[in-house]
């Protein structure tokens, strides 16, 4: 099946103060064969976290695209990523979500590894009959041919043809220290991983991360019990930021948020938000100002929804959530998620946390299912062709610019567009860097 | 007083009754004030979270208050997925009384959500505590433990599901 070219696919006119996109994005198969091959089998990718393989011989096991990738720590502490296959017969050498292993052996038939990916053994290979042909093939498993790390944050990709790793990053890099420097001793996630599904187009998720419009719409429920446990406050149930918060009251004035774009589809989606008592950081109030200053700090404790296109989501409002987005098909995607931390935080706070985190975040909780129900409805009404474009994506046309503003330039954060604006702007402009770069990666691969 | 094998087996099969039925008031009453409800997470494929004060639970309530938050929100009409809420039915088997209070069970649910037109299975095994009350001498739950050996979750789980 052919793919629609892609000025059928994104309407992309900023001379006429126009941007579309068109249903097909999300629905149609070869578009999504195109944007596994492109997007996540060809660029770089989240892989995970450093802490997750800590110790020498540790590692765990994720995908890239539709690949497993095996992500391990060698003898001298070294993390590498590897093609999670055996050269011999291609089977899945780990088989388990994480674990410690000095040797890996394949259980089909026994080829080994060592935790650096090098062959240490085919399995009778004098009695094999070999020619010195075989001899010479290079039996290690394969390694991703790029790999980095950025303050704990593992990417990997499948291909050697990226950018370095620092420079497609750029100063969206400066977001993830926001991040990873809220502890001295850096971030973990907490222990628990929650994975869940929904039958719908792995872009509904890119973009509801980064989607400010909906919350009030979406989530009144749970605006309404902040309210409720407000009134009748009980020690037995989880306070939240959102319920002092601003940013949604229909009465707040002035600039509440904004977005910030970068390039290669990064994005910031932040709400103004006081250095409160309501979030478990609040305990670090001080020490983060003497250690990161005033307005590093005021951006710790601000709203601040992260993308690193195309499948890591740091979310950091009611809780904080790493997200990593892995798409099955054009209309099912699975989503695994942590809750991440500071390292070293007091007993309580992190308790906080995690309340507060499973109240918000959890497919079990009070928030995300009327998200992820919300792109299940989305997705059925993609099939109609009708009317193809969709006008989602024009809020704060009239209002992005070039470059930062105050805000950033306190921090010293360059971002490519920024929009700024009061409590009901909810700027969809961001969503503009994310297509952008999804256009460029399917250059030459989509008709005109 | 001991908890009889009987009296565990009516107290489980009523709530799986009043959450299938939509019976949520009652259901409410079935547990205590302070009852504990937790569904934990898993650390890997064989692990459940042990402790919820520094591991992740798909859902942890220290207080019937809570539960009551939960009832509330699923009947709001301000969550679009709680309704139309997916038509359930809880089996619980396995039943085995412990300790004098405690009760084990295994269950499984039979969810059809009409709008998705998805049909799910969760399985796994219930931990009871139960607590006799002084008014009226009967039992009520102090403790809900659910670990859902299934924990992919499709789209959502809510109280109503497990």
């Amino acid at each position: 099946m052919l793919a629609p070219g892609l000025a059928r696919l994104i309407d992309d006119r900023p001379a006429d103060g126009v941007f579309r996109v068109s249903r097909t994005m999300f629905d149609d198969p070869a578009i999504f064969d195109l944007e596994m091959k492109r997007i996540f089998e060809g660029g770089w990718v989240f892989l995970g976290l450093a802490s997750q393989a800590p110790e020498p011989h540790d590692f765990f096991t994720t995908t890239v695209g539709r690949v497993p990738v095996l992500v391990s720590r060698d003898g001298d502490g070294r993390l590498a990523a590897f093609v999670n296959s055996c050269p011999h017969r291609g089977a899945m050498i780990a088989q388990t979500m994480c674990g410690n292993a000095k040797l890996h052996v394949c259980a089909y038939h026994s080829w080994s590894f060592d935790s650096a990916g090098r062959n240490k053994g085919v399995k009778w290979q004098e009695a094999g009959c070999y020619t010195p042909a075989f001899e010479g093939e290079r039996k290690d498993l394969a390694r991703l041919p790029a790999f980095g790390e950025h303050k704990g944050f593992l990417f990997g990709s499948l291909v050697a043809d990226v950018p370095p790793l620092a420079d497609w990053l750029g100063e969206a890099a400066k977001l993830l220290d926001l991040v990873a420097e809220q502890s001295e001793d850096g971030m973990e996630l907490v222990p628990g991983a929650v994975i869940f599904t929904f039958a719908g187009n792995w872009k509904l998720q890119l973009e509801n991360c980064s989607d400010a419009y909906h919350f009030t719409s979406a989530h009144p429920s749970y605006i309404r019990l902040l309210e409720q446990r407000k009134e009748k406050p009980d020690p037995s149930t989880i306070g939240s930021v959102w319920a002092d918060d601003p940013a949604w009251s229909e009465a707040a004035e002035g600039i509440q948020g904004g977005s910030y774009s970068f390039p290669y589809g990064h994005v910031l989606n932040w709400g103004r938000m006081d250095v409160s008592p309501a979030l478990p950081l609040y305990e670090r109030a001080e020490e983060l100002a003497e250690r990161v200053g005033i307005e590093r700090r005021a951006w710790m404790f601000s709203m601040r929804n992260l993308t690193i296109f195309p499948n890591l989501q740091v979310a950091e409002n009611a809780s904080s959530q790493l997200r990593v987005i892995r798409p099955l098909g054009p209309g099912r995607t699975e989503m695994r998620t942590w809750c991440l931390a500071p390292r070293g935080e007091s007993a309580a706070a992190r308790r906080q946390r995690i309340r507060q985190y499973e109240d918000f975040f959890n497919p079990s909780g009070m928030a995300t299912p009327d998200d992820t129900v919300s792109y299940e409805n989305c997705q059925r009404g993609f099939a109609s062709r009708v009317e193809p474009w969709l006008l989602g994506h024009a809020r704060g046309l009239g209002a992005s610019k070039a470059g930062g503003n105050a805000l950033s330039a306190s921090i010293g954060l360059a971002p490519e567009r920024s929009v700024i604006g009061g409590s009901q702007l909810c700027d969809e402009t961001l969503f503009h860097s994310y297509y952008r770069e999804w256009a460029r990666r399917m250059a030459g691969a989509l008709p005109a | 007083m001991t908890l009889t094998h009987a009296e565990a087996e009516v107290l489980l099969t009523r709530e799986a009754m009043l959450l299938d039925r939509g019976d949520w008031d009652e259901w409410l009453a079935l547990y205590a004030e302070d009852a504990i409800f937790w569904m934990p997470a898993w650390r890997d494929e064989l692990n459940p979270t042990e402790d919820p004060d520094s591991e992740l639970s798909l859902i942890y309530y220290k207080g019937r208050r809570n539960l009551e938050d939960r009832v509330w929100r699923a009947r709001s009409g301000l969550s679009v997925a709680s309704a139309p809420r997916p038509r359930v039915v809880h089996q619980v088997t396995n039943v085995l009384v412990e300790d004098g209070h405690r009760v084990a069970a295994s269950f499984s649910t039979h969810l059809f959500d009409k709008r998705a037109e998805r049909t799910h299975t969760f399985f796994g095994r219930y931990d009871y505590a139960l607590v006799r009350t002084a008014e009226d001498g009967a039992w009520k739950i102090a403790m809900k433990k659910i670990t859902l050996l299934n924990d992919t979750i499709p789209t959502v789980v809510d109280f109503y599901s497990v």
